[in-house]
């Protein structure tokens, strides 16, 4: 962990003052080891990309990606159809467009909704331990013991179908992760100095918390988190895939994956080009992911 | 030393699995004939005809079982099967079978009239049973059924029904069954079927596969085949890809996208005209589709042919009517809706309901009336509806929960279809009679005392041309009130390997193997 130059300064505007420095250089030194990463920077390309295409989507779709003409269904990828039409006579790429906000969206609010509820959860554990923590963390162990995509899809039965209720379904299951990896993480740092310091002075325990100790652990969580967009926008296509998704004629790459099966021997493009979407997609997500923890990883920064 | 006790160890374990498996595929050809093996998409309910509704029961039922009566290949007209011959009485209220004689079920009981009157009985009242979805609709007019002597039995019904006949020969609830074996399984045949078919039960291992062998002491011609195998297949093209790899003979559902590559690999196609309708149903019963004017204007903005041709590429019938082009009473000269959208929207204009909103509800699974499922057909429907300004949000079931969701009258249009018993127009005609709306089976919750009135009359019509007139006038006046869309009549389809012989679909969508030989 981070050595701590300000634990004797008594002097509470310039600890502020130096912490911050010190979060400035670490994200210079941690840009710079990312930006030697290759892979991590094509990674962050893509996903800049995919960013820009999810918020302007709506100026570079060709065509209406909800209502097609029945007549042009399941023609081949061709000039006017760049990626073909589906069997409802829509364009392959608007509506591939049109999902690109939907995965985006899911998988950042579901993981910051699953982070921010696991970060709270996972800290008071660590932080009170004994009866409390044994409290949260079995509970999380219970969670975790059902497989997560069945959980969800419980959820989604229950619920029914929608984009939010896919995003609540898929950050509660995921809840227990971001839970585990902050407790483990500040109880690797609670019994430092910085925090005996910071009680001693009289700080609350939601300052020391929220101030002096995650700051010092964030690293594992920024890196699980990215991993965790992948992995959020899996399981949205997968339950899209299932048919829990989008509401028709909305566009998902799930949904478009799973309603096209059936085409795969005479229009193949149909399946091709949504899971061509989904794989690029989570791949910049492990590549940025896999490039943070290696930036982050003070062990192998040097 | 150790490693090599292993090593022999392990050695015997694999020889062993070899013999084993080895066993497994010899054994089947030593009756003589061949294995025949046919995928169907799921397991049948049951295989007891009181017990089951569903088409999957049915095609094995059909050739473990055998009615009084059965239709003839490729049509629904009746001829003789286990009664040979039959009078009906003048007034149509009495029918009288003669037997045939010396056939025996597969267990050894003879068929005589005693079996009849079992089998029949025990659906009547008041022996019949809520589980016996049937029951009701075949012997619904039926009285009492007596034996007059050995191999003579008497139907009595309380007023003349025409379709009578044709219900002896369906294969839900009307074949016979042994009742020495009924009596030793509670009067329930689902697991243990006994008939009197050319083929018998062997096993049936649940999700997976059911095992029929020849029966050697059938009455008529003996089977060529020595054993068929259902095995239930979920996936539409994960059935047409087991064929073309030659892991199956036959299957049906055939999905229409699979039909090129089937093609290609040089299987065969079955093809023919489809018992059925798939349709779209207004909620008659409440506001906004109360009004046919309004349903009228909606039914012009839905382009049907287009339907036809590129969502089922051609693979169904476009329909005008409930009934299908191939059966007696059907009306060639009703015109479908129109696909007019200018007409639409300027109906729509006219009745103040421009930027309607409305609900449909839909099955998520294929249909044997809708190839490629209920929510795809919705999804199109949706499409043409906001070209006239009308918004539709389509809510999915899984087709267990649809069913009641449907009964319960959710939605304000909604997706459905039938699938023919007995070729009978009634059979159609009767889901749009008022009472069945009790029974759920009236989707569009429609009620019209003249339409109500017409059934009933032909219903004791002989048949021919004025029950068929009859019915064209029920068919115009419902077309006239648009409580459903008629969209299109699947055809049966269906693949086979290129060395099978006589295979076919039944336009019930049964298939006989008595016949087929690869």
């Amino acid at each position: 962990m981070e050595n701590n130059p300000e634990i004797n300064n008594l002097h509470l505007p310039d600890e502020i003052e130096v912490e911050l420095e010190q979060a400035e250089s670490r994200f210079k030194s941690m840009w710079y080891v990312l930006k030697a990463n290759k892979a991590a920077m094509v990674g962050l390309v893509i996903i800049t990309l995919l960013l820009f295409i999810a918020f302007f989507g709506k100026l570079l779709m060709p065509y209406n990606p909800y209502v097609g003409d029945l007549s042009k269904s399941l023609q081949a990828p061709s000039a006017a159809h760049l990626l073909g039409m589906d069997e409802q006579g829509r364009d392959i790429l608007s509506r591939i467009i049109d999902g690109t906000k939907v995965s985006l969206r899911v998988g950042i609010i579901a993981v910051a909704f699953a982070l921010s509820i696991g970060t709270f959860f996972g800290s008071i554990a660590a932080y009170y331990s004994g009866k409390v923590d044994m409290i949260i963390m079995r509970f999380m162990d219970i969670l975790l013991a059902i497989p997560s995509l069945l959980l969800a899809i419980a959820f989604m039965t229950a619920l029914g179908r929608g984009i939010d209720k896919a995003i609540i379904a898929i950050g509660f299951v995921t809840i227990p992760e971001y839970a585990r990896i902050v407790r483990a993480s500040i109880l690797s740092v609670k019994e430092s100095e910085f925090v005996q310091a910071a009680k001693v002075i009289g700080n609350r325990d939601s300052v020391i918390i929220f101030k002096h100790i995650l700051p010092n652990v964030l690293s594992p969580i920024i890196v699980r988190a990215t991993l965790g967009i992948s992995s959020a926008i899996l399981d949205t296509a997968a339950l899209g895939f299932l048919g829990l998704g989008v509401q028709p004629p909305y566009a998902e790459w799930g949904s478009m994956l799973g309603s096209g099966r059936g085409y795969f021997f005479n229009a193949p493009y149909i399946v091709l080009f949504p899971g061509i979407a989904i794989t690029i997609t989570v791949l910049a997500f492990n590549l940025l992911g896999d490039g943070l923890r290696d930036a982050l990883d003070p062990k192998l920064r040097k | 030393m150790k490693r090599r006790i292993l090593a022999l160890v392990l050695i015997s374990v694999l020889l062993f699995t070899v013999i084993l498996t080895g066993c497994g595929s010899s054994g089947s050809s030593s009756t003589g004939g061949q294995t025949f093996v046919f995928a169907q998409g799921s397991d049948p309910r049951g295989l007891d005809p009181a017990y089951v509704d569903d088409g999957e029961s049915s095609k094995v039922i059909v050739n473990v079982y055998e009615g009084l009566l059965q239709y003839k290949s490729g049509s629904t007209e009746v001829e003789p099967c286990l009664a040979t011959s039959w009078t009906v009485s003048p007034d149509g209220k009495e029918y009288t079978f003669k037997l045939r004689q010396g056939v025996k079920f597969q267990d050894g009981t003879p068929f005589n009239a005693d079996a009849v009157v079992y089998s029949v009985g025990r659906q009547l009242p008041p022996n019949r049973t809520d589980d016996m979805p049937y029951a009701s609709f075949t012997f619904g007019p039926v009285t009492k059924v007596e034996k007059i002597d050995d191999y003579t039995v008497k139907f009595t019904l309380n007023a003349p029904y025409t379709p009578f006949l044709a219900n002896l020969a369906m294969s839900l609830a009307a074949p016979i069954v042994s009742p020495t074996a009924a009596k030793a399984h509670n009067g329930n045949l689902n697991e243990n079927p006994v008939g009197t078919g050319p083929f018998k039960f062997v096993k049936w291992d649940k999700g997976q596969s059911i095992t029929l062998e020849r029966n050697d002491n059938y009455w008529g011609a003996k089977p060529k085949l020595a054993k068929v195998v259902f095995q239930f297949i979920k996936e539409n093209s994960v059935r047409a890809s087991q064929l073309a790899t030659g892991a199956i003979d036959a299957m049906d559902g055939l999905d229409p996208n699979d039909v090129k590559m089937l093609q290609d690999k040089n299987m065969q196609i079955f093809k023919d005209n489809g018992m059925n309708i798939n349709y779209m149903a207004f909620n008659c019963s409440r506001p906004p589709f109360n009004d046919p004017k309004l349903r009228e204007a909606v039914s012009h903005a839905i382009n049907t042919d287009e339907l036809v041709k590129y969502l089922y590429q051609g693979y169904s019938e476009l329909a005008n009517s409930p009934l299908p082009s191939f059966m007696p009473g059907y009306d060639k000269d009703l015109k479908p809706y129109a696909y007019d959208p200018e007409k639409s929207k300027q109906m729509l204009k006219d009745l103040g309901k421009e930027n309607l909103n409305i609900k449909i509800i839909t099955y998520s699974n294929p249909r044997p009336y809708n190839s490629v499922n209920g929510q795809k057909l919705a999804e199109a429907v949706q499409g043409y509806l906001a070209k006239v300004g009308i918004t539709a949000t389509i809510v999915p079931y899984e087709w267990a929960e649809y069913k009641t969701k449907a009964g319960q009258g959710e939605g304000d249009i909604m997706f459905y279809g039938w699938i023919g018993d007995n070729g009978d127009p009634d059979n159609f005609l009767s889901l749009l009679e008022s009472k069945e709306i009790q029974t759920t089976l009236n989707t569009a919750k429609y009620a019209n005392p003249v339409v109500d009135q017409l059934l009933e009359k032909a219903r004791t019509l002989p048949n021919g041309d004025e029950r068929n007139k009859t019915y064209q006038q029920i068919q115009q006046i419902t077309g006239q009130d648009a409580a459903w869309l008629p969209i299109s009549h699947a055809l049966n389809m269906a693949a086979y390997a290129p060395n099978v012989k006589e295979f076919a679909v039944h336009p019930t969508g049964n298939i006989f193997f008595k016949n087929v030989t690869k």
